[in-house]
């Protein structure tokens, strides 16, 4: 039984459709990366799968239950599009983590050890152990980002699904959820990652999906990067056209995090690497 | 100005440092999270249909604080039905209140003009004098039923107001607990009206919690501390307001300006004193990560 399934799935904004049939399956303990470019609908894809945008048409289910009727949502880690960490009002990387403990929480009572617990493993598997008691918005951009990947591992979910988790982030955290998913393969978690780039995670992939106006054209080998991305050492830059000279790269410069904005093509979308 | 405390022998004192210590306590317990929704405003909307609340009270003959507790909560549901179910945007939404509520509520007080509208002032500012004893324990009741509420709720309410939609994927009850906010905003604010008066609610639900932001790093902490503030700011503006004969709602909300400005003054000193031993260091050997906006 796939944990999540998809047969014939289609969403539409306003009329148009975004996503067109698509049939996506991910099995217990498998790795899927979920590709494409800007517009071509991964995103909107993930949202309809875990409820946040309405199907138009289809069939989604998660663990063998109609999504509609699912209910055991403590059984899904989701990682949602990058939007920061921080809220209005100051919160500890441990009190942002323990969200993910919620679900398993009855309404109104106090966090009970296991809870606690599963925050401070959440937190060290990312590497944030000793950043649990620092508010969020102290943290770098990377480091938020791995505070929401805390999050949805302290749930102990049987799938992540994970949206974008390495646009715009540094070195170590794309290295830290590299282990974090192949920590949590091991373990036999199922894993959907949308994103752009595979990067360090390559290797641990059984398949990749790609997607281009909103329809399925790949659904097989995880594509090898080639060329000089595929060296190791390789800093990816944006090439796209400035007035201003291509920044160099400079470790001791401010990191300068401008968000993405929509109207960027997929070659901006390249993260540092 | 003297601070005599002899002013407390009087009954209406008693009665009224009461209805303000408490709503002190209540209002930013409801306002944290106010703030981090970015609802902040949600407060001024609700206390300006409190107004037609008041005025049907006038109407009817009845005290007013039922029927302003009736009709804001009959706005917040309203509120959030249009919020979810609508194409109504929440600042439109907001912005219908604003309106709504005061026209509605001149527009009764003018037809009930001669049934003691004299004191509408007392709604709109707060006053002193007005409360008996069962408007204060009402007052205490409610004020305690939503503090130990949001206490209770803190990390759930937490959590649909930092991120919405991650609680919903969590499989959190969002929008029961997005009605139980706005309901309980409604209870803040009818039993605030005493004290702080209609127009300032929104006050006493936002200052207490934008002060000590500036120094906490955690939700709790933070939750905590403007709870204890807004206890200290009620009290202090109460007990002022008696020395000066003003309006309470003024010197309440003065003070609470005063201490915001104090303390973001001292905030923006402590930054840049630590600025030099900064926490937490971008990490090391790290690209520039520039992204140029494209064309404007």
């Amino acid at each position: 039984m796939p944990v999540i399934a998809t047969r014939g799935a289609t969403v539409s904004y306003g009329g148009r459709a975004v996503v067109r049939g698509v049939d996506l399956a991910v099995e217990a303990g498998e790795s899927v990366a979920l590709m494409g470019a800007n517009g071509s609908g991964k995103s909107t894809l993930v949202k309809a799968i875990v409820g946040l945008v309405p199907a138009a048409g289809g069939d989604i289910e998660l663990f063998g239950t109609a999504q509609r009727r699912f209910r055991d949502w403590k059984r899904v880690g989701y990682v949602p599009q990058r939007t920061g960490a921080a809220s209005g009002v100051p919160a500890t990387a441990a009190e942002v983590v323990g969200q993910g403990r919620l679900a398993h929480r009855f309404l109104g009572m106090p966090a009970r050890r296991g809870d606690r617990e599963a925050v401070r493993r959440s937190l060290e598997e990312v590497g944030l152990a000793e950043h649990a008691r620092c508010a969020v918005d102290t943290l770098s951009g990377g480091q938020q980002q791995r505070v929401l990947i805390a999050r949805a591992l302290a749930t102990d979910p049987d799938v992540l699904i994970m949206d974008e988790p390495t646009v715009g982030v540094d070195a170590e955290t794309q290295t830290a959820l590299a282990e974090v998913v192949a920590a949590r393969l091991d373990a036999g978690c199922a894993v959907l990652l949308v994103t752009h780039e595979i990067g360090p995670l390559t290797d641990r992939l059984d398949r990749a999906v790609v997607l281009a106006d909103g329809r399925v054209v790949h659904d097989g080998e995880p594509p090898r990067p080639v060329g000089e991305h595929a060296d190791p050492r390789h800093q990816h830059m944006h090439p796209h056209p400035s007035p201003d000279s291509v920044p160099e790269p400079d470790g001791t410069a401010p990191r300068l995090d401008f968000g993405r904005s929509s109207g960027t093509s997929e070659a901006d979308l390249w993260g540092g690497e | 100005m003297n601070f005599d405390l002899s002013i407390l022998q009087y009954e209406f004192m008693q009665r009224a440092l009461i209805s303000a210590l408490v709503v002190g306590l209540c209002a930013p317990a409801v306002g944290v999270f106010l703030v981090q929704k970015r609802l902040a405003l949600i407060g001024d909307g609700l206390g300006h249909i409190a107004l037609t609340g008041v005025a049907i009270g006038f109407l009817t003959s009845t005290e007013p604080i039922w029927t302003t507790l009736a009709t804001t909560v009959a706005a917040a549901l309203v509120m959030e039905l249009l919020r979810s179910h609508s194409k109504t945007s929440g600042d439109v939404a907001l912005a219908m209140l604003f309106y709504g509520g005061i026209a509605g509520g001149v527009y009764l007080t003018g037809i009930a003009s001669d049934k003691g509208v004299a004191n509408l002032h007392s709604y709109l500012f707060g006053s002193l004098l007005t409360a008996g004893w069962a408007e204060v324990w009402t007052i205490v009741a409610g004020g305690t039923a939503v503090a130990v509420l949001m206490l209770l709720l803190r990390p759930w309410m937490s959590a649909i107001c930092a991120d919405e939609q991650y609680a919903r994927v969590a499989g959190l009850p969002v929008a029961g607990l997005n009605l139980l906010l706005l309901i309980t905003t409604a209870v803040t604010v009818s039993v605030s009206m005493r004290a702080v008066g209609l127009l300032l609610v929104s006050a006493l639900l936002v200052i207490p919690v934008v002060t000590v932001q500036q120094f906490t790093g955690s939700f709790r902490a933070t939750m905590f501390g403007a709870m204890g503030a807004g206890f200290v700011i009620a009290g202090a503006g109460v007990m002022a307001s008696a020395v000066q004969d003003v309006p309470p709602g003024a010197t309440i909300v003065l003070i609470g300006v005063a201490a915001f400005i104090v303390c973001a003054a001292l905030a923006s000193l402590v930054h840049r004193l630590r600025r030099t031993r900064r926490r937490h260091l971008p990490p090391e050997g790290e690209p520039l990560e520039v992204e140029l906006p494209v064309g404007g």
